[in-house]
């Protein structure tokens, strides 16, 4: 069977479809990383596009990160067995003082759906949180998120504690959230903003390096 | 013109004397009970004047009269009280539960509350769970016992515009009671579940409405409720979705208000640019806050195509301008604003939702300030 059927039902939000079609192309023989990076990545990639450009919104995108999460949990334990690793570890919170969670959960779904690792710390992130986060996991990202202006500086405070903790250079900071901005980002000295979690893989790859 | 005169003439499209300006008339165009305080304090209006909340769970108030007249501004909330069957508690952890089963809970002194947990956070809820739900009384007297007595004391102290607020729209009670996510998601993946408590819903906020209206509709001058509809981005949800489950609700719930004949306030955050042509024909009379900062919310494109049917209230940048501009660019900004929204009326001018903690009281002054200066017809 080709991929197809199985990236087009995970852009559908076919919970049911795609578990079904990933348990087929794994019984047929296809690689787990092959499922992942021909139907699962593609698939997150359209909806990304769509997102980006107003023809899905934020139900269509929940439902497909769904059949993505459901596909990809069966696919987990044999890429692992398979000694297949992810793209780059990413560490995701939203900044100390704002409980908001739903934009950061779908850049959380957008890396996922794009082979990251994603460790998600949740809201209410201290620095040290972040920073501790990073060096056990060894990320390459470290994505901080908020929506209140009242907690925006504190992104400025996760960039502080990552350079006396000696690991700016190691981790790349991209920021986002409704208040944020490019201006900001620069401001604070993130590596990257994001204006929406559809752009969230596109610039995560371009700051790794990686296509 | 009167205060009142002033704001009806607005939401009238028609041209007033002045631009007229809310701060506190609305559940979100007051201020954070911090920056409120420090206002009070520079104004010489206290050391430590009491703050009456608005909104415990946005740490928003009620602003004090003296403040409201020396500001001048143009309306006044009147809101629906604490039902006496479960009025919301503080609990010790510090989270606030509410008669709707909700949990709320926040992370910082003056900071506003998110919800946490609610009696449809399971997975799968259907049709079944929300007849099942012990559904509050919408004719819980607490809530109407003050609404009288709060117009008259307005008409007493002022000729203001008076704005009934009535609370919560239906995706945004959904979202509450459901998780933010999981209600949004529930459109598409579990639309029976959806249909059924908007269905209900609407049967409990018309019941209170009528009643509410019944009882003070000679007295007040515009009705709102708040219903969030829009992200930074866009809207939260797509026309077409928007149509097929929440318009008829909407409409179902303005058309109650107009039997009463008085003007509809729609409360949404966000871009709300694609939403407002379906907002406009179910018969919204105006919108808040105006989010000037998000996707396609650019004033003089609002005004040049909906200006003819719809009013716009706020409007004035809180993401950057209040909190972090100079006074100069808070003149401008409102400068800006007046000059794209304000021509031929319609243009009631305010901070884009309450003003935060980090708003300097400078500020604030400059944006009110501005107001009169540029605001004349």
């Amino acid at each position: 069977m080709d991929l197809e059927a199985l990236k087009e039902a995970v852009v559908a939000g076919d919970v049911k479809g795609a578990t079904l079609l990933t348990e087929v192309a794994i019984q047929a023989g296809h690689a787990p990383a092959a499922i992942l990076n021909d139907a699962l990545v593609p698939a997150m990639e359209i909806v990304g596009d769509k997102f980006r450009c107003n023809e899905v919104y934020v139900p269509e995108v929940l439902v497909a990160a769904r059949a993505m999460k459901k596909s990809l949990a069966l696919l987990k334990p044999l890429l692992t067995q398979s000694g297949v690793r992810p793209v780059a570890t990413a560490v995701i919170g939203t900044v100390k003082g704002d409980l908001h969670d739903i934009g950061k959960n779908l850049v959380c779904m957008m890396l996922e759906g794009a082979g990251f690792e994603v460790v998600d710390l949740g809201a209410d992130v201290t620095p040290e949180k972040f920073v501790q986060a990073a060096k056990d996991t060894e990320a390459k990202l470290l994505g901080i998120s908020t929506l209140l202006t009242t907690t925006m500086l504190g992104m400025k405070d996760v960039v502080r504690a990552l350079e006396q903790a000696k690991l700016r250079d190691q981790v790349k900071v991209m920021v986002g959230g409704a208040p944020v901005t490019q201006a900001f980002a620069d401001e604070i000295g993130a590596d990257a903003y994001g204006e929406s979690a559809a752009v969230a893989v596109g610039k995560a790859r371009e700051l790794l390096g990686i296509r | 013109m009167t205060h009142r005169e002033r704001v009806l003439t607005t939401l009238r499209r028609e041209p007033p004397d002045r631009v007229p300006v809310d701060i506190g008339g609305t559940l979100a165009s007051t201020l954070n009970i911090h920056t409120y305080r420090r206002l009070m304090r520079h104004l010489g209006f206290g050391d430590d004047p009491p703050a009456a909340y608005l909104s415990r769970r946005s740490n928003s108030v009620l602003p004090d009269e003296q403040l409201l007249r020396h500001l001048d501004v143009d309306c006044r909330a009147v809101l629906l009280g604490s039902p006496d069957r479960h009025p919301e508690q503080e609990l010790p952890d510090g989270t606030i539960t509410d008669e709707w089963g909700v949990t709320w809970k926040h992370v910082g002194e003056g900071q506003h509350y998110i919800n946490a947990g609610g009696p449809f956070y399971k997975d799968e809820p259907g049709p079944s769970a929300v007849e099942a739900f012990a559904w509050p009384d919408p004719l819980d007297s607490g809530r109407f016992r003050s609404l009288r007595s709060q117009a008259h004391t307005h008409q007493l102290a002022h000729d203001a515009a008076l704005v009934l607020v009535l609370g919560t729209g239906p995706v945004h009670q959904l979202q509450f009671m459901r998780g933010y996510a999981a209600a949004l998601e529930d459109m598409i993946a579990n639309p029976a579940f959806v249909e059924a408590f908007l269905a209900r819903y609407a049967d409990f906020w018309v019941c209170m409405a009528e009643k509410a209206l019944t009882d003070v509709a000679d007295l007040i001058d515009v009705v709102m409720f708040g219903d969030d509809l829009g992200m930074q981005q866009g809207p939260v949800m797509s026309p077409a979705l928007y149509r097929r489950m929440l318009k008829p609700t909407h409409a179902r719930m303005v058309q109650t208000v107009k039997r009463f004949g008085k003007p509809v306030l729609l409360h949404s955050c966000g871009s709300m640019t694609a939403l407002i042509p379906d907002l406009i024909e179910i018969g919204f009379d105006a919108l808040h806050p105006i989010q000037v900062s998000a996707k396609d919310m650019d004033t003089g494109r609002l005004k040049k195509e909906f200006g003819r049917d719809l009013a716009f209230w706020g409007a004035i940048d809180t993401q950057r301008v209040l909190p972090r501009g100079t006074l100069a660019e808070v003149r401008a900004e409102v400068r800006q604003r007046i000059a794209d929204l304000a021509p031929g009326g319609g243009y009631i001018l305010g901070a884009v939702h309450n003003i935060q903690a980090e708003v300097p009281v400078e500020n604030i002054l400059a944006m009110v300030n501005a107001a009169r200066e540029f605001g004349k017809y």
